[in-house]
């Protein structure tokens, strides 16, 4: 193959730095405006990088001394956590099932959960808001957590991992007089390491990034969370500048950013996996 | 009867199966139940048949909500579809490392949590000051209230999304690109086909399935939309949809019902006419392939 500059390289280059510069502009772009100094008018700084750096702390050091922004974390972070546990522990508990056994009645319960996945959310949101407030559990965590923890696709997704799990392994430990919780266990889980781990990251991007659900079941402010206060940042007649709006924002995104620079690959493998295979 | 032997499978699926009954098959059940009745939370419900069904297709948002959706949906998921799979395309003919760092970059947005996306981009479309006007009047144009004028609305709404998605279809398309196999490419150039003749008569043929969930999918979750709409347009459930009505769409539409008049009811058999729209278009789109696999 020849390298020489062609006019098609040239091409090529040009048009995925460019696209590459309108995917990432924005939230570069939200960067500056955090960490420049409050009150520059556009036409003398426009934003295009950062100028100061001492201005930006302290923004954030406002934002979460000075308002509800480090309890939404908290809450954030719990809500995320205990979904990440939940779906992995009902899920993988019910995928080794599903995947490596024959039971009466699984290939019923499999198509009804899987059919599930096409319905649309939309559907389920009033009528689980109103189960969600006769259960007494509106703002309250297990309001926020339980209703989600029965993913479909985490389940599918799962499924499809421990499908490889070699039959021998499992009939050894039976063998050496294992339970069928300690299969499932000491030789199931940890083989499936890897499949619950793109789990996990697809979940907290999943649940960091809902908006819907905390929106409707966790209206007090002792219970709202990033996105929550994010939105309130972001409204209308909220007051705020909008470098310190921005400064909300960038906090916001810190966690589920940080997230992909280090699971990419992961994540990346997860959703084209769901997509494939499905 | 069941066979003892059975017994810790049941276990083992017990939890997730419940939860799934809990909080999925009784939701929908109970929600179609609720779409007969009239009922506010509070005072006790009534049953009124269909009612509920009539008095949302017969109002002037439903009608208004449909429309905008249709437009929105015929533009968005082509155009979307389109884009994800040049970018595809694109990250594919670099090499190694380029091309990984290419696959990051476009798939940045998807990262980012949609609410946050919607409001970078409303600050983005702030008329004078925002990062699209400033850039416009650079080149001497007008200041736009892209979020506020009728004309423009959709199509920002649009452009977000886009910006939004494309990221995650392109990954898609991409691990279905990898799959193919080389010699495939071999054969075509031996014959003397083109870059362009390689692409409609071996990479679109080979991709079509992983094309067709991805257009699938994304007409599910388009019929769907809200978050953006939601906070472009600064709503809440007193007031939302925008300038009259510009982005009001069905889901928007419901919670609105629901949260803001609470008309429980009305709100429940909206969630099912959506439904009943969302699964028409899905059946649609699998006759459609079915039939194409059969000739």
């Amino acid at each position: 193959m020849t390298t020489s500059l062609s006019g098609g390289t040239v091409l090529r280059w040009t048009l995925a730095i460019a696209i590459a510069i309108v995917a990432v502009f924005p939230i570069w772009w939200m960067l500056n405006v955090v960490f420049a100094e409050p009150g520059t008018p556009v036409s003398i700084n426009p934003r295009l990088f950062p100028t100061s750096l001492a201005a930006g702390f302290t923004k954030v050091e406002k934002i979460l001394t000075e308002t509800g922004y480090l309890h939404a974390y908290y809450i954030s972070i719990a809500y995320s956590l205990l979904t990440i546990a939940g779906v992995l522990l009902v899920g993988s508990m019910a995928a080794f099932e599903f995947a490596l056994f024959d039971f009466p009645g699984k290939r019923i319960l499999f198509a009804v959960v899987m059919l599930s996945l096409m319905v649309p959310t939309a559907v389920t949101l009033i009528p689980t808001y109103l189960l969600t407030v006769s259960l007494g559990w509106l703002n309250t965590m297990q309001g926020l957590v339980v209703p989600g923890l029965a993913s479909a696709f985490g389940l599918f997704l799962l499924i499809q991992f421990m499908k490889t799990i070699p039959r021998e392994m499992l009939d050894a430990a039976y063998v050496d007089g294992a339970s069928h919780f300690q299969v499932y266990r000491y030789v199931a889980l940890p083989l499936a390491g890897n499949a619950l781990v793109t789990l996990a990251i697809l979940t907290f991007l999943r649940t960091w990034g809902n908006f819907i659900w905390p929106l409707v079941v966790a209206p007090k402010p002792a219970l709202y969370t990033v996105s929550q206060i994010v939105g309130l940042f972001n409204a209308p007649f909220s007051h705020t500048t909008v470098d310190v709006v921005m400064t909300a924002n960038l906090l916001a995104v810190l966690p589920p950013l940080a997230f992909f620079l280090i699971f990419q690959r992961k994540i990346v493998e997860g959703i084209a996996m769901s997509g494939t295979k499905g | 009867m069941i066979a003892k032997r059975h017994v810790p499978h049941y276990l083992m699926v017990l939890p997730f199966m419940l939860l799934f009954a809990g909080f999925f098959l009784y939701p929908i059940a109970s929600g179609f139940t609720y779409s007969f009745f009239d009922w506010n939370a509070v005072s006790p419900a009534h049953f009124v048949g269909l009612a509920n069904y009539q008095r949302i297709v017969a109002s002037s948002d439903f009608r208004k909500a449909m429309t905008n959706l249709l437009t929105y949906v015929a533009i968005t998921v082509p155009l979307g579809i389109a884009i994800a799979f040049g970018l595809a395309l694109l990250v594919n003919s670099f090499k190694g490392f380029w091309s990984n760092f290419f696959r990051s970059a476009f798939f940045m947005p998807v990262v980012l949590p949609m609410f946050l996306a919607a409001t970078i981009w409303r600050w983005i479309y702030t008329p004078n000051l925002g990062l699209l006007n400033m850039a416009l009047g650079w080149f001497g144009i007008p200041s736009v209230n892209f979020l506020n004028d009728t004309h423009t609305m959709l199509y920002a709404l649009i452009a977000v999304d886009v910006w939004v998605s494309a990221g995650f279809n392109m990954v898609i398309i991409l691990a279905g690109l990898r799959n193919i196999p080389a010699h495939y490419y071999e054969a075509a150039r031996l014959d003397g086909a083109n870059a362009l003749q390689q692409t409609i008569h071996i990479t679109i043929p080979v991709l079509y399935p992983v094309l067709f969930f991805v257009t699938t999918y994304g007409f599910i979750s388009a019929l769907q939309v809200f978050e953006v709409p939601w906070l472009l347009t600064g709503s809440s459930f007193a007031t939302y949809g925008g300038r009259q009505g510009a982005l009001l769409f069905p889901v928007m539409d419901m919670m609105g019902r629901g949260f803001g008049s609470l008309k429980f009811g009305q709100a429940a058999a909206y969630g099912f006419i959506l439904t009943a729209i969302i699964v028409l278009f899905t059946l649609a789109m699998f006759l459609l392939r079915k039939r194409e696999l059969d000739q």
